[in-house]
């Protein structure tokens, strides 16, 4: 541990730490580009630059340098003492804000950043209100980089945090600086255009309006969105997630910073998978038999598939696939509502979408503890939490295969069947197994061909219209908030098992985690990220 | 008693640039003898030469040679031949007309310093330095002076290449030259680390000037003594290669001691010899660009190490003085430095980058003949945000940049104030509008 000073101010720190990371840690307001946590330093904005005391060579007096030091690229030392509110400070940081609104557009009116850019924000507290420059603009051109980015060259403020991230994260190198000076330009080198596989993150960690996420692109006003915390549910890694969202539609996701799991960033499979919350083919009613029900006409029905089930195992038993896109609580609420009607009914834990293999970044890694980014190739959020349910509850257990199997053999009277997969996943075999299987309860999503032929298909949500804990492939606990209403018509999926199961209220994730934490140690540590300081997202 | 030449004493040789003459007139005596030394007695000698860097900052040879590690296991040696520096020409003149004393100037250094490779980072402009430089180091490596134990010597085998610039002037700054050399975008690196503890390819890397290495030759062959009693000892010891360009009756390149004044520059017989007919001095840039101004009152001004910041200069710079004489329209240097330094610019610091650009656009519209009289407090008030010596940028380019154009228009303001009242254009300005 070290102690500086900051503004007079003690702090401590861990030896060693970039000055500005340990000022904007303590709360400091320290203005800065081109540092970011996960990137080399360069250095180069020089608007993070504050003055250190240091000894003077000739008095031996401890004196304040009139010298400036990048505060990012300096490690703080036990001792140490830095300001950042002198005159020669501030004239500094007035300066270089000056400089970087020479030549820009002051586009803030029609530009998507507004709102949460770092050029307005800084603009405001150290800039002037009027440009003393009285020339021409240098007019830099706008243009698109790849698929899913534009990028504005006369917002840049050259930071290279974009270039950064594609060599040094993604390490797939396709964004460069050509020209030099006040011409300098971003740009996708050439034929190699910005298709990376994490590509959208660049945009995140451009603090101004010059990168855009097309898909994005004049959607919304960000004052507007409302934010919730998640979890990405498109493979095992489970990275932090916000939920931009308003007027009850998602607009865009971001990464959270969670050291822990997904570090600063997300991969696009992750940023645009939520594109199907939308989607008008929903499932949004119950259906009985494939008519359109009550939810109360649907709940008396499923009572009732349940109920004789049980009493009469005749030989033929009840098995319930909890799906790995289920909560934990979810999957805990549905299997103790089927047990309660038929104590020996077969717990399984559901299909698993898997890719070929994870993939690491950057790119060509082959050393999982060396990737500073994995996509799994599990593609489902929750099979560690729905396994450990299963377990917690004892008792007949069986994998999908083993479950399919089995069916197949006509072993099963009932089988209460849930999905949530944001594609058809019905294969062939499985809807061959399940035609042996006397009656159906399938909750889903979207219409299959086996909600068609269902006793009872119960609409599911989709995971911004719930919330539950999900355990990622390492085991961590993440809880995640419902960030949308369900859709017109819906019910939150653990709404309606709470009252199968008899509870009373509104379902919270936080009641039902409380009754499983003696039986589920997963469930025991949840972990959620510290919120870092501005800037460090 | 009249100087001898000691660095140009080859230049007017007919065959200078090639090895048998070189030879001949005893070249490759002091590699010899440096082998013979041992490393360790050759960088005490050296450092005793007191012999500082010619590039330009003026740093002790030996002590930055002292720098590397140890314990190191490869070592490079970058020499800065990219000589990008306006009105500055004496590497070019060496690399010209005497190869070997700079390939000789090379081994010694390399030996010293344990240097496997060196590469003479050359600007690519110079095409001709380019040719004999190749051909010189094809009968180096015949000699066995390159290579494979150099001389016979199990201890020491260096190889050398040329690699050629690409056109910028920032790849002249040691870490932009090391970028550039590993094949990257010539972006001057944050220090520390220097160099000399990871400099090229992540190693111990020395980087010195060709006029730098090219006086470590006399030092060993005639002793680091006679080396510092020339010059102005203790700060300034040593020969110089002096240029001079501009309306002078003998433009050039010509060698004397450090501490040669600018009026001897310009008007010694053995040097410009004076103002070409109906010219008189207006300014004098003594040392490179980058040093700043001095006006026809100040040619006293030494060109050593330490004289030039009394006139308010960066310092010695690279001793090549432009001359400019009363019939230029000092809008026009004005622009000219500012577009050199803005186009220039890497791009990396905020201030250089718009800074230098936004003098440019200032000084355009001075010259074009809508000048105003606070923009001259303003073109001074931005070169002062920007600068290494102030902490505000990453390279010396920025401060580069500050010194021509605040001592232009500090020395030169009425002159400034006049064509600015005047209100009228050059009219090779308005006409490119
Ligand atoms: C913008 C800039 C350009 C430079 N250009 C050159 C150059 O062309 N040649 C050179 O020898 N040094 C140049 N230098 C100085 C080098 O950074 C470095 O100080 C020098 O190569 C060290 O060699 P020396 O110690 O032998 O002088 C430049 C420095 C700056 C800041
Ligand atoms: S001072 Fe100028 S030339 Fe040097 S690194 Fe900064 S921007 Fe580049
Ligand atoms: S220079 Fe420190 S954050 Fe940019």
């Amino acid at each position: 541990m070290a102690m500086i000073i900051i503004n007079g101010r003690a702090v401590e720190c861990a030896e060693g730490t970039p000055v500005l990371k340990v000022a904007v840690d303590a709360g400091f307001d320290v203005p800065f580009y081109c540092f970011h946590p996960g990137l080399k330093i360069v250095a180069s904005c020089r608007l993070c630059l504050m003055e250190m005391r240091s000894k003077d060579p000739k008095t031996g007096e401890m004196v304040w340098s009139p010298r400036l030091i990048p505060s990012c690229q300096t490690p703080a030392r036990d001792g140490m003492e830095v300001r950042f509110d002198s005159p020669n400070v501030r004239q500094n940081q007035r300066a270089v804000m000056e400089d970087y609104l020479l030549n820009h557009p002051l586009d803030c009116p029609v530009c998507d950043q507004a709102g949460e850019c770092w050029l307005q924000d800084y603009s405001m507290k150290y800039g002037n209100a009027l440009s003393r420059m009285t020339e021409p603009k240098t007019v830099n051109p706008k243009k698109s980089v790849g698929s899913k980015t534009l990028l504005y060259q006369d917002r840049c403020v050259l930071c290279s945090r974009c270039v950064r991230f594609c060599r040094e994260v993604a390490g797939t190198n396709e964004l460069c600086v050509i020209r030099r000076s006040s011409y300098a330009e971003i740009d996708a080198f050439p034929g190699i255009p910005l298709e990376n596989k994490l590509q959208g993150n660049v945009v995140d960690i451009c603090p101004v309006g010059a990168l855009l996420d097309k898909d994005f692109l004049y959607k919304q006003r960000v004052w507007y969105l409302k934010t919730s915390k998640s979890i990405c549910p498109n493979c095992s890694t489970g990275c932090t997630i916000c939920i931009d969202h308003n007027n009850g539609r998602v607009w865009r996701l971001r990464p959270r910073t969670n050291r822990k799991v997904n570090t600063w960033w997300i991969c696009d499979e992750g940023r645009f998978g939520w594109k199907y919350v939308h989607s008008n083919q929903r499932l949004l009613a119950p259906m009985l038999k494939g008519a359109r029900v009550t939810w109360d006409a649907a709940l008396a029905a499923a009572q009732q598939l349940l109920a004789p089930a049980g009493k009469a195992q005749q030989g033929k038993g009840v098995a319930v696939v909890l799906s790995p896109m289920m909560a934990c609580e979810e999957a805990w609420l549905l299997a103790k509502v089927v047990r309660a009607a038929a104590p020996q009914a077969t717990l399984v834990t559901g299909f698993v979408p898997k890719a070929s293999a994870d993939e690491l970044f950057p790119v060509g890694l082959t050393d999982q503890a060396k990737a500073k980014f994995i996509i799994r190739a599990e593609k489902c959020p929750n099979r560690c939490g729905v396994e450990a349910v299963c377990k917690a509850l004892g008792g007949p257990q069986a994998t999908f295969a083993d479950f399919l199997a089995k069916a197949k053999q006509g072993t099963f009277a009932l089988a209460w069947i849930v999905g949530g997969y944001s594609q058809e996943w019905v294969t062939r075999d499985c809807s061959d197994a399940l035609s042996k299987v006397s009656q159906l309860i399938v909750q889903d999503i979207f219409p299959s061909s086996l909600s068609a032929r269902a006793d009872l298909a119960l609409p599911s949500c989709a995971w911004v219209e719930r919330e539950g804990t999900f355990v990622n492939h390492a085991g961590i606990a993440q809880p995640f908030d419902r960030a949308l209403p369900p859709p017109v018509g819906c019910q939150q999926d653990s709404q309606y098992l709470y009252r199968l199961a008899g509870m009373e209220g509104l379902y919270r994730a936080e009641k039902v985690r409380e009754q499983m934490l003696d039986k589920v140690a997963e469930l025991r540590d949840l972990w959620t990220p510290p919120a870092e300081a501005r800037g460090m997202h | 008693m009249a100087f001898e030449p000691v660095l140009s004493r080859n230049f007017n040789v007919p065959g200078s640039q090639s090895i048998d003459v070189y030879r001949q007139r005893g070249g490759y005596r002091a590699i010899a003898k440096a082998l013979e030394m041992g490393r360790d007695a050759v960088a005490e000698e050296v450092k005793k030469s007191n012999l500082r860097g010619r590039g330009g900052a003026g740093f002790p040879a030996g002590t930055k040679w002292s720098f590397l590690p140890p314990n190191r296991t490869v070592t490079y040696l970058c020499v800065n031949a990219d000589e990008s520096e306006p009105g500055t020409f004496n590497n070019r003149y060496i690399m010209e007309l005497d190869p070997h004393m700079l390939l000789e100037g090379i081994l010694i250094a390399g030996y010293t310093t344990r240097a496997t490779i060196a590469y003479i980072y050359l600007r690519v402009e110079y095409h001709k330095a380019y040719r004999i430089l190749q051909k010189a180091l094809e009968e180096a490596y015949a000699a066995n002076l390159f290579g494979k134990n150099i001389l016979g010597n199990p201890d020491f085998s260096m190889d050398c290449y040329i690699h050629r610039g690409a056109g910028a002037y920032v790849c002249g700054e040691e870490t932009g030259l090391i970028e550039s050399l590993e094949g990257k975008r010539g972006w001057p690196r944050i220090k520390p680390p220097f160099p000399a503890i990871a400099g090229a390819f992540g190693k111990p890397t020395v980087v010195n000037n060709v006029e730098t290495l090219s006086c470590v030759v006399p030092i060993i062959d005639r002793g680091a003594a006679w080396f510092a009693s020339i010059g102005l000892p203790p700060a300034s010891t040593g020969p110089k290669l002096y240029t001079v360009s501009g309306p002078v009756k003998r433009p050039g390149c010509y060698e004397a001691p450090l501490g040669l004044t600018v009026r001897e520059l310009i008007e010694g017989k053995d040097f410009g010899q004076g103002m070409q007919d109906g010219k008189k001095i207006k300014a004098v840039i003594p040392g490179g660009l980058s040093v700043g101004f001095l006006t026809s009152d100040e040619l006293d001004c030494k060109l050593d190490f330490d004289d030039p910041r009394k006139y308010g200069l960066l310092g010695l710079g690279t001793a090549g003085a432009i001359v400019i004489d009363e019939s230029v329209d000092l809008r026009q240097v004005l622009m000219n430095i500012a577009r050199f330094y803005s186009t220039e610019s890497c791009g990396q610091c905020t201030q250089c980058r718009e800074g230098t650009m936004w003098i440019y656009k200032i000084a355009r519209r001075i010259a074009s003949g809508t000048g105003r009289l606070e923009d001259l407090d303003l073109i001074t008030e931005i070169t002062a945000t920007m600068g290494m010596m102030t902490g505000r940028s990453i390279c010396g380019h920025a401060d580069g940049a500050t010194f021509p154009l605040k001592t232009l228009i500090k020395k030169f303001r009425l002159d400034f104030e006049n064509y600015i009242r005047n209100q009228k254009g050059v009219a090779e300005v308005i006409a490119a509008q």
